[in-house]
């Protein structure tokens, strides 16, 4: 909104990298994570299988800021809708014979639907009570989950077909650095729209949004709509790569695990938390696998590290960015940081 | 012309009567003044109208339709801008975008060629005092005042509300806001606003509503709704 220069100024790589959100951090940023597997120590498979991991709560982190961090609703109910859209993902190859390609997208379409819903239904409430009552919706469909053993094997989990047929981690490794690209492109593209600011004005300030003529109704149910959407597709991809589904990944500390990620990386930003996810989950699976002796620890250190950021720094990783690092006197470093904008 | 009709409006909060059974006429280039002590019901009267808080019976006309109960955004679609007692911006956005929230929203679409283009203009006609990157958190309550108009201007209304547009303003202030008022009524733009400051009133104000404890006590002229001893009273106890 505040470009200087219009884009017919712009070289065609500057274009580019305008069109695709990046600047040219962000473009190094992903090349590196395309480069990680072939890196040691993180070529060996138990590291990989852990950076799958921090790339699914990236995505996660990103789908989920779209909601709390433009519309200002906490939906405490995500890990929920994202495993309501693995588990349909699954049962769909499981008793249709699905390929899980498609059944990955007919799980973001289900989620989305699950996320219509919850917009509608809290469309009258506000912060706190909305957070609530997409947290309760998302206890149900995990109650749903654990009870109906006749269709979700309960507790016991449910096997399901991998996406590729390998004992590789790497193809679901890019595959999982590609779709965390697509989904904060998706993002960041309805952002940049005029939607964006009508998420900002109905997330600020209802009443000053509505007395400027923007619908809430519209944008609210979108906003859910999309993010949950988003889950589901990461719900279904989480089912297909772990090949065992269990109500657990619908569980509230799931949110929580994203919730900390998104609020530490900087809430607003889409990108803040993606780029947190990576050093921040990858360390908490350090935690986990040395100190296995102490089990729940990780959530510990999650809650810990939530608590100071929302004291110290409640504009998290990317408000730091923002106004300490983003502005350096150099002009080259200056480019590199923020694009030709 | 008539700008806004309203017959027997009525706001109640449970057992409690906040506007009770007002009617009042608002003509085309108007300038009313909506008076009343504190805990009158002004605000509440004029969140009934615009649709914040719809009233409990009654009803509106605004230009000749009937608008009783609906949506804030659709009175604002309608030509109904409103600014609010607690200058209530966005606080993350921009000065620029704050306004251009308005102008996307609140204008037909296609309507507003260049919605930059448009938003400076507002800030110019409002004299924003800072720049238009500043972020709204950083402003103070004069300057948010005047970005509040601004935002409500941005829509393109035919009818505005104001609410204690002045309240806490110097005497150099005061008269700054005297003419961004006298500019915006000859845009043709007709204003209703809530003010307890009576020299403001008298100086722009061609009519006045008195309002007490919800209840119409006076409609008219300002000078003879100023010197009218019910009014008189309701002030001064």
């Amino acid at each position: 909104m505040d470009n200087t220069i219009t884009s017919q100024q712009m070289n065609p790589f500057d274009k580019l990298l305008d069109k695709l959100c990046l600047t040219p951090v962000g473009l190094l940023g992903l090349v590196l994570l395309f480069a990680l597997p072939y890196i040691p120590p993180f070529n060996q498979e138990y590291m990989l299988r852990w950076l799958i991991y921090c790339g699914f709560i990236a995505a996660m982190s990103v789908g989920f800021d779209l909601t709390a961090g433009y519309i200002s609703i906490v939906n405490f109910g995500y890990a929920a809708v994202s495993g309501f859209g693995g588990y349909t993902s699954a049962l769909l190859v499981i008793n249709m014979g699905l390929s899980p390609w498609l059944a990955m997208a007919a799980g973001g379409i289900t989620a989305g639907f699950m996320g219509l819903i919850i917009g509608m239904i809290s469309l009258r409430l506000r912060g706190i009570f909305a957070a609530c009552l997409s947290w309760f919706f998302g206890l149900a469909i995990m109650g749903l989950a654990t009870k109906m053993v006749w269709l979700t094997r309960g507790p016991l989990g449910l096997r399901t077909p991998r996406l590729f047929e390998t004992d590789s981690n790497a193809p679901f490794y890019f595959l999982m650095v590609i779709l965390l690209f697509l989904i904060y492109l998706a993002c960041k593209l309805i952002v940049r729209s005029k939607m964006g600011l009508a998420f900002q004005a109905i997330g600020q300030n209802m009443d000053a949004a509505r007395a400027s003529g923007i619908n809430p109704v519209y944008y609210r149910v979108f906003n859910f709509t999309v993010s949950c959407a988003i889950a589901g597709i990461l719900g279904g991809f989480y089912a297909h790569f772990y090949g065992i589904l269990t109500p657990d990944v619908m569980h509230t500390s799931k949110t929580v695990e994203v919730l900390a990620v998104a609020y530490i990386g900087g809430r607003g930003s889409l990108w803040g938390g993606a780029v947190i996810a990576f050093p921040f989950i990858f360390i908490m699976e350090i935690v986990r696998s040395t100190l296995s002796n102490l089990p729940g620890l990780n959530l510990v250190i999650y809650s810990l590290v939530l608590i100071l950021v929302m004291i110290y720094y409640p504009g998290g990783f990317s408000y730091f960015y923002d106004t300490h690092i983003r502005k350096p006197k150099n002009k080259v470093l200056r480019y590199f940081l923020n694009g030709r904008k | 012309m008539i700008v806004l009709e309203t017959s027997n409006l009525t706001k109640k909060f449970g057992g409690l009567t906040a506007v009770n059974d007002v009617s009042m006429t608002l003509n085309q280039g108007d300038v009313m003044g909506l008076i009343g002590p504190n805990g009158a019901g002004k605000t509440t009267f004029i969140n009934a109208i615009s649709g914040l808080n719809p009233p409990t019976s009654g009803s509106v006309k605004m230009f000749g339709d009937d608008t009783t109960r609906l949506t804030p955004e659709k009175m604002c679609r309608l030509g109904l801008s409103r600014t609010f007692q607690i200058p209530s911006p966005f606080p993350k956005m921009t000065a620029i975008e704050t306004v251009m929230t308005a102008t996307i929203f609140g204008n037909e679409s296609g309507k507003v060629k260049d919605p930059v283009d448009h938003s400076r203009e507002m800030l110019d006609f409002v004299e924003f005092p800072m720049a238009e990157t500043v972020v709204a958190e950083q402003l103070n309550t004069v300057q948010l005042k005047r970005l509040d108009l601004a935002r409500a201007l941005a829509s393109n209304p035919r009818l505005l509300f104001m609410d204690e547009l002045a309240s806490g303003l110097s005497e150099g202030e005061l008269n700054d806001i005297m003419r961004i008022i006298n500019k915006i009524s000859k845009k043709g733009i007709s204003i209703l606003m809530i003010e307890h400051i009576m020299q403001l009133i008298m100086a722009v104000c061609n009519r006045l509503l008195c309002i007490q404890f919800g209840t119409k006590i006076a409609e008219g002229l300002t000078q003879e709704v100023a010197n009218d001893p019910k009014v008189t009273k309701a002030y001064l106890g």
